[in-house]
Formats: C-alpha cells, sequence, structure tokens
C-alpha cells in the first residue's frame, strides 16, 4: 500500500538517496537543509554537512535549520567557521556533494539564480537573489546535486543568466577553465529525476508516480534526452515519512 | 587607535561616523543583521551610500534601497528569504537607482579577505565561465596564473570606509564578542576597513570581562569607532542565544516590500516613526504583543561542558636554573 506524502516530501526523500553513508556535503539554504537532516538520520549518520554559514557537523542538527547560518547548525555541531573555513574545504577539493537549487536549469545543467531578462538592459531583468554560494559549490564540489521545481520556463535551453556552471557549453568545457569539480551528476525536480550522458547532456532516468514521460517532456522547454531504461520512482514509505515530518513539524519546507 | 570608552547612542554612532556616498560592509547574513543601524541609517537619510557584503537576510538592504540610501551594491545574495524576493532591490535595479556588482558568496569572501589582508586583489576558484564575470569586470577578471599560466579569476579587494555589525556583546572600549556564530564573513569585513566598525550589542560588559575570555573577540577595540548597547538590535533576524529568527514579521515585512505603494506605510511606522530602537521594540509589543517577543526566545542548555583556563607559563622560574645537559654534549 502507498503512503500519502506531498510531492515536497516524495522529492526530499528520493534526493536524500544520492548522498551516501560518510559523504562530505555542502548544503545550500532551502530543501537541501532538510534532505542533508533526512540523510543524517536514515541512511547516512556518517554524514558531514558544510554550510556557507560555516557549520560544520557530523550529527544532525537539533531542530529544523531554516538557514545556512542557523543557529541549530551550531548548538552541538564541530566547529563554528564563518564562511572561510567551508569555502576553503571547496577550494581544496574536500567536499563530495554540493548540494543547491536554483531558479532556471539548461540540458547542460548550468543554474541561473540571479535573475530573468536581459540584465544588460536592467528595465527587462527580475532579479532573484545572486549566486550565494551556488557558484562556489558547483565549480570546486565533487558533483553536484540539483534540486528544483519543474515547469517549462524553469527547464529552458539556455538560461538567462548563466549563474552557476554546470558543463557549460558541453564535453570539456569545465576541464578547459581549470575547474576542480566534476560537475552536475543529478537533478531531482519535481517531477523526476535526472543524470547526465556522456555528452553531458541532462537525460531522463525517473519519473514521479503518476507523472510520465510524456507529462515530463512538456514541462521541458530543450528536447529532453530520455533514458532507455527510465522507470517510475519508489515512493516514500511510511517510516521514511514519519521521521521526515519530525524534521521539519510545521512544514515550513515541506508546506 | 586610543583606549576610550566608546558608548554612543545610535544616533549619534550612525551621524557621527557615516557619510553620504560611503562605502559600507553590511554585517551579519541570516543572523545577527544590523536592523537597528539599517533603520538608523534610513532615518538620517544617508545617501549613495555602496554596499559591500557576501549575502543577507531579511530584508534588511531591501528597506536601505527602498529608502533611496544605496546606489552601488557589491554582494552575492541578498532577498528577504521569508518572501523569496528582493522586491525593493529589484525595483530600483530595473529603474537604474541602484547599481549591481555580483560575485559568488567566496568571491565576495574573498574580496573582503584581499581587503582584510591589505593587499589588491586575491586569486578564487569559482565565478570564471559565467555571466557573474562577464557582468561584473568591475570587480573580477580572468588571468593566467604566473606560475603555472592556469586560467584563474582574481577579485580586486574589497575594503569598506566603515563596517555596521550587531553582535552579542560588546565592552565599553569596543572588543566585541561573539559565540556560536563568527558572524559568517564579519571577521574580515569589520577588520577591512578604512575608518573602523560601528557595533550594536545585546550587552555592553566592562572590559576585564572580555580579557577573561579572549578568544571569542570578533573585533578588537582598536577597530571600534563607536558601541551602541542595543537589544534586540538584530530584529526580526536572529542573535545567537538571545532570541531567533522572527519569521513571521519577516512575512509581514515582506509584503510591504512587494508593493511600492505600500511600502511606505511600513517605513513610516516602523522607521520614521520611530524615534530609535526601542521605539521600534515597543511598537512591536503594542501590535502583536508580549507573546510575539517571547515566542522568540531561544532553546537553552548548550552550555560549554568544558572548563577552561587560559592560564600562562612564568618564565621567571627558569632563574637561577642550571643550563640541562649529558655526557654528550661537550661543556
Amino acid at each position: 500500500m502507498s503512503a500519502n506524502y506531498k510531492l515536497t516530501e516524495l522529492m526530499v526523500v528520493r534526493c536524500a538517496k544520492e548522498i551516501a553513508d560518510g559523504e562530505v556535503v555542502f548544503a545550500g539554504v532551502g530543501l537541501p537543509l532538510v534532505v542533508v537532516g533526512f540523510a543524517m538520520v536514515t541512511h547516512a549518520p556518517n554524514m558531514i554537512l558544510f554550510t556557507e554559514g560555516g557549520s560544520i557537523r557530523a550529527t544532525a542538527p537539533p531542530g529544523l535549520a531554516i538557514t545556512v547560518d542557523d543557529p541549530a547548525l551550531f548548538a552541538n555541531g564541530d566547529a563554528t567557521f564563518g564562511m572561510l573555513a567551508t569555502m576553503a574545504a571547496l577550494q581544496r577539493g574536500e567536499v563530495d556533494v554540493a548540494f543547491i537549487g536554483g531558479a532556471q536549469i539548461d540540458k547542460y545543467g548550468n543554474i541561473n539564480s540571479t535573475g530573468v531578462g536581459d540584465w544588460s538592459k536592467p528595465d527587462s531583468f527580475t532579479y532573484f537573489a545572486g549566486s550565494g554560494g551556488a557558484n562556489d559549490m558547483a565549480t570546486s564540489g565533487k558533483r553536484v546535486l540539483a534540486i528544483m521545481p519543474q515547469d517549462p520556463k524553469k527547464f529552458v535551453e539556455k538560461v538567462d543568466y548563466l549563474t552557476t556552471p554546470g558543463y557549460l557549453d558541453g564535453p570539456g568545457s569545465r576541464e578547459k577553465l581549470g575547474m576542480i569539480g566534476g560537475g552536475p551528476s543529478c537533478v531531482v525536480s519535481t517531477m523526476g529525476v535526472y543524470r547526465f550522458d556522456e555528452n553531458k547532456e541532462m537525460m531522463l532516468v525517473e519519473y514521479f508516480p503518476g507523472q510520465s514521460v510524456e507529462k515530463v517532456k512538456a514541462n521541458c522547454s530543450f528536447d529532453l534526452k530520455v533514458a532507455p531504461d527510465v522507470k517510475e520512482t519508489v515512493p516514500p514509505t511510511e517510516d521514511e515519512l514519519v521521521i521526515l515530518r519530525n524534521i521539519d513539524p510545521t512544514g515550513f519546507y515541506l508546506g | 587607535m586610543a583606549v576610550s570608552d566608546k558608548r554612543m547612542t545610535l544616533k549619534e554612532a550612525v551621524s557621527k561616523f557615516i557619510n553620504d556616498g560611503d562605502t559600507v560592509y553590511y554585517g551579519g547574513f541570516q543572523i545577527h543583521v544590523p536592523m537597528a543601524l539599517t533603520h538608523e541609517i534610513i532615518r538620517q537619510k544617508k545617501k549613495n551610500l555602496h554596499i559591500i557584503n557576501a549575502s543577507t537576510d531579511v530584508g534588511g538592504l531591501d528597506l536601505l534601497v527602498a529608502a533611496g540610501c544605496v546606489s552601488e551594491m557589491h554582494l552575492a545574495w541578498a532577498m528577504n528569504w521569508y518572501v523569496k524576493a528582493p522586491y525593493a532591490i529589484r525595483r530600483a535595479f530595473q529603474s537604474g537607482e541602484l547599481q549591481r556588482f555580483d560575485l559568488s558568496n567566496f568571491g565576495a569572501t574573498s574580496a573582503l579577505i584581499a581587503g582584510f589582508l591589505g593587499i589588491p586583489f586575491i586569486p578564487v576558484r569559482g565565478n570564471i565561465g559565467t555571466d557573474i564575470l562577464k557582468y561584473n569586470q568591475h570587480d573580477a577578471k580572468v588571468i593566467d596564473d604566473p606560475f603555472t599560466g592556469a586560467k584563474i579569476t582574481v577579485v580586486r579587494a574589497w575594503r569598506a570606509d566603515v563596517a555596521i555589525i550587531h553582535a552579542q556583546r560588546v565592552d565599553t572600549l569596543g572588543n566585541v564578542v561573539t559565540w556560536g556564530t563568527r558572524g559568517v564573513t564579519d571577521e574580515f569585513g569589520t577588520m577591512g576597513t578604512k575608518r573602523g566598525v560601528i557595533v550594536t550589542a545585546e550587552e555592553v560588559v566592562e572590559p576585564e570581562l572580555v580579557r577573561s575570555d579572549p578568544d571569542r573577540t570578533l573585533v578588537p577595540y582598536f577597530k571600534t569607532l563607536a558601541v551602541v548597547h542595543c537589544p534586540w538590535g538584530a530584529h526580526p533576524s536572529a542573535c545567537r542565544g538571545y532570541y531567533g529568527l522572527d519569521i513571521r514579521f519577516c512575512q509581514y515585512q515582506g509584503k510591504y516590500e512587494r508593493n511600492k505603494d505600500l511600502l511606505p506605510h511600513f517605513m513610516n511606522e516602523w522607521i520614521y516613526g520611530c524615534e530609535d530602537h526601542a521605539a521600534y521594540i515597543n511598537k512591536y509589543i503594542q501590535k502583536f504583543g508580549q507573546e510575539g517577543l517571547d515566542r522568540l526566545k531561544p532553546v537553552l542548555g548548550f552550555k560549554p561542558k568544558m572548563d577552561i583556563d587560559y592560564g600562562y607559563h612564568d618564565p621567571g622560574v627558569w632563574k637561577g636554573v642550571p643550563q640541562y645537559t649529558d655526557e654528550h654534549i661537550k661543556a
């Protein structure tokens, strides 16, 4: 019997499975903080959490961290640093998973979190927030995990502003610029899960229960590649949902 | 650099130490945002400020921009996260009143570190290959590493004229004390200033207390210009150990930020209509009740379990002690 769950809950539980036990995960603000909290109390008890706010901890925070310098991240943490220490670890190549969100993504996994419109014509440009640490994380993390809502305005042929590098123009682009990180490995949207093929292009590998390859394609503005063995995502179990809802009891991020 | 009592009012600190056209380091990130100072700068109608910072939340900068105090922002991320947008910043950018110079978070942090180090620029991974570099050549460029020839981004040093920060405690001389956070980039943004730091704090203490535990000093007195006792000075952002983030107030403020015709009501009621920060907090209690503030009380019980002693060693014990020797050493 399948459990009753919200879409965000499905996303979080599915996304958490991309994190292996023992990995160093650098998590951005928003759903990534919920995902890592869930991973740490389920299958990844030896995961190490880094944030831009300077938190380094090997145990789950005592309460939901709303932000990346949330006091909960530093309560019984392993170290209270600032931005310098955790970002320096990224630059040294010590971060396994860079975990980010974004507003637009293209087929090469390039992400826009700065705004939509034409930046060089300011009156046409709608600012979001800017890079924050996403650019640094995606440049130097060994692999990038991204979580973002899916619709045709967000999964686009070309991002309006390239804030955060995916594979840029395709194979070899990152290497040419000396980026030490491996680039995007997985994207979890509100409709499915993607990986990247040998041409560094996004490829649908799973669609969520209730979705289909056709529905996902209809919500993607570029010509989406589909894995030959594409399958339906396994929904969260009752036990997983109980643990997850305990992390965000007011539904601040889970809705 | 004189050792002197630097206590003054919020009003005095801003009028004395912030000039129109100054470059201002804006402290905190998602906690310790200098909101009382933000409001006072707005009340004093400072103009043409250039803000430098890595990232900032809770809409403090949005209000500062809405009030027409800011002409340039050099940073990585700014919004009111609780309404998921920087509405006034967006409008000011579209109208051309505000210029933005974006970097990544560590690009911005590195620029502040270069300022802290007193060097002109510093290499940083990241930013390369993106529109950040395309549109912000003022602060970032790609050069060839002089040693290996590889491409690397460099960012210009950022040095503010003055920094504004909030902290848990400060002593009367200006030694700023934090714990449970380093203010994210405050250690660099403050020390790199040309003139110094204005600090608001929950408590002002005697210097002997700070000197008994100097590991927690974020800014030593010689960089501090003004010490302002200001309880709730970071509200609606959090102050570690004193109060948590006021999510409901951030959302309330955000509804005003979103609509430029509504925003003046917020400004009049909560900023221009309040003589100082105590009046702002009184207004809060009047409008949302003491229970609104009470909800922000932190979960306590996280006191350090390590008992330490900063004892030092007295080299006087060596007086009269003969040189150690043995049979291998010739006299």
